[in-house]
């Protein structure tokens, strides 16, 4: 348990709250990093197909550390998605002309989901509301903004400025949806959703949420989700008031989905009602559900490679059957490894290195 | 919360006022009364048993004590405020601890990580090494803070729950069946701690089936019976009292 220099800096980022704490790991995540900043230039990945999987990955990191971690399943974890959407493009419509750059824009696709989250958490955790109602009642909340935003089609009611809501065709003009743009004047830099600059953003971006995450993770903050987890009765008879962590983390998570969202309407300069939508909820349960709910870097890699696989199968071969496919992968995956196919892929490499006993940061066990 | 910053001892309060006041407490779940009536007083520094047949209400007495549950009527006490409307957390803080029924431990972390959930409010991370180690020897547990805690035995792992309540430091401890599910060595061990824990000065509560443990305990009882005092005095009295044996029979 002693910290100290490099040692330190592991040290935070390891715990019991992450797989993968020993220097394994941390190679292999060094290589994968490297591998994928390598992706459109050596690899031969299409940015405009990929870039896509990366906000992905912000989504599920947002429902892992909600669902996963601290034991609140929500089926409507895109409605923070879609306002953070919405509120990146009007402000990015309005401003653009007057400052040349996305900085308020992200500011507001974060905080004002963030914010929401805040209002509709507070009732629901103050109310002691529990598993299936919250899963349920967030799902109702999503789809209730789903029809809200449809019937925005009227201009004269429904504008924010330049912006124009514009009901089922999306936030108009779109093509004054700008790209993320960032820096002042002459130095502004700008990131092209279809193109490999804003792959690498996104990328940096996805790589920091990731690393901050394991931080809180493995921080007494992360221990106290598991806690209220495992067991909210008990935590609270540790003199925790439980709805208070239940609502910091429900708002965190609401952050991680609002920056995602702000990213995809930076991405293809388009925001629309489906967001907010049954299927888009879904996908997102899926993703953490498959790839391991209860870790970080599972449930990311998960979301990134289903988005992936599902791609492939719709542009190759027979597309057909793609849905079907995916679907007998799901079960099965489903069946062979319940707690998750990058949480079992773990474990079993856990078992392999571990027992070598080399490269170990603290203990045996703590090679991945 | 400074006043019982670095010490593992239990805090004494010494005095004649209850440290724990029921006063005529009902509790109604729809049509069943769970509680009913119920007037109880602890002294400070006391050890104090509770038994009654199942469904005699000394789970759902707990529950009141700890505010995982109100009272339809009636009003509790803890060292001389009421404390009936308190969220647990905040009886928690006031010093209520409590080992529910189930376990109540994380299986998947060590033993020592176990106590960063119950010691965080309290306490630095450089000073739990030398608080869980004294801890740890007070519940039989040295030498096992790395240990996996789902690796430990039944009763191993009842004594951490145990553990993972006095890191509390807590005024009154609840134990609710502690020695549940143990063999005859290990419930004498678990006399053994509650009684240590008692001779320090901590006011302890104990809910139990076992006739044997509570035996060992030898202190003052109280008995329940529908939810309403039926009997109370100290373990001989309880022992010979005939209407006890008849309501454990079914017969009352």
């Amino acid at each position: 348990m002693k910290r100290s220099g490099i040692f330190g800096i592991l040290g935070l980022l390891n715990g019991p709250q992450t797989m993968g704490r020993g220097w394994v790991f941390w190679i292999g995540f060094v290589v994968f990093v490297v591998l994928a900043y390598l992706g459109p230039t050596h690899l031969g990945l299409k940015p405009y197909k990929i870039n896509e999987f990366l906000i992905s990955g912000f989504l599920a990191a947002s429902l892992s550390i909600l669902w996963g971690y601290c034991g609140i399943l929500s089926l409507g974890q895109v409605a923070f998605f879609g306002i953070g959407g919405y509120v990146w493009g009007v402000i990015g419509i309005n401003l653009w002309d007057s400052t040349g750059n996305t900085h308020l824009a992200f500011l507001g696709g974060i905080l004002a989901p963030t914010a929401f989250a805040a209002i509709v958490g507070a009732a629901m955790f103050l109310a002691r509301l529990k598993g299936v109602y919250i899963a349920i009642l967030m799902l109702v909340l999503s789809l209730l903004l789903e029809t809200f935003m449809l019937q925005t089609a009227d201009p004269e009611v429904y504008s924010i400025g330049k912006a124009v809501l514009g009901g089922s065709n999306g936030l108009r003009p779109a093509s004054d949806i700008p790209n993320a743009a960032f820096g002042w004047g002459e130095s502004v830099v700008d990131f092209n959703g279809r193109r490999a600059e804003f792959y690498y953003f996104a990328l940096t971006l996805l790589i920091l949420t990731y690393l901050g995450l394991r931080m809180l993770l493995n921080s007494s903050f992360g221990y106290l989700l598991v806690a209220v987890r495992e067991d909210p009765d008990r935590t609270e008879t540790f003199g925790y008031d439980v709805r208070l962590i239940q609502l910091a983390v429900f708002c965190i998570a609401a952050a991680i989905a609002g920056l995602a969202g702000s990213l995809d309407t930076a991405r293809i300069n388009r925001v629309d009602p489906e967001v907010f939508g049954v299927s888009a909820n879904i996908m997102v349960v899926i993703w953490v559900a498959v790839g391991g709910r209860k870790d970080l870097t599972a449930a990311i890699l998960g979301a990134i490679s289903l988005e992936w696989l599902f791609l492939w199968l719709t542009t190759s071969g027979n597309p057909e059957y793609a849905t079907i496919v995916m679907g007998a992968i799901l079960v099965g995956v489903m069946l062979i490894a319940p707690e998750g196919i990058f949480v079992f892929i773990g474990e079993r490499l856990r078992v392999l290195f571990g027992k070598s006993g080399l490269f170990s940061v603290e203990r045996k066990d703590s090679v991945i | 919360m400074n006043s019982r910053a670095d010490t593992g001892q239990p805090q004494t309060v010494t005095g004649d006022t209850p440290i724990v006041e029921i006063r005529n407490v009902i509790k109604d779940f729809g049509g069943v009364r769970a509680t009913d009536n119920l007037s109880l007083a602890i002294t400070p520094g006391e050890l104090h048993c509770m038994i009654g047949p199942n469904g005699a209400g000394k789970s759902t007495f707990f529950k009141l004590l700890m505010g995982t549950i109100r009272p339809s009527s009636g009003t509790i006490h803890f060292n001389g405020e009421d404390i009936t409307r308190l969220a647990p957390f905040a009886r928690a803080r006031r010093g209520l601890g409590i080992k529910f029924q189930n376990m109540q431990v994380y299986q998947e972390l060590t033993v020592f990580q176990n106590f960063f959930v119950p010691m965080r409010r309290h306490h630095k991370p450089a000073e739990m090494p030398e608080l869980v180690d004294r801890i740890l020897r007070r519940i039989h547990l040295t030498g096992l803070e790395d240990e996996t805690v789902k690796n430990l035995s039944h009763g191993q792992q009842q004594w951490l729950s145990i553990g993972m309540s006095i890191a509390l430091e807590p005024k009154v401890l609840l134990l609710d069946e502690p020695a549940a599910g143990m063999g005859p060595e290990e419930t004498a061990s678990t006399a053994e701690i509650i009684k240590a824990l008692n001779a320090e000065g901590m006011t302890i509560i104990v809910i139990e089936h076992d006739m044997e443990f509570i035996r060992s305990l030898n202190s003052r009882t109280s008995v329940l019976h529908l939810g309403a005092l039926f009997a109370q005095g100290s373990y001989e009295d309880i022992e010979r009292n005939e209407d006890v044996h008849k309501i454990y029979l079914g017969k009352a």
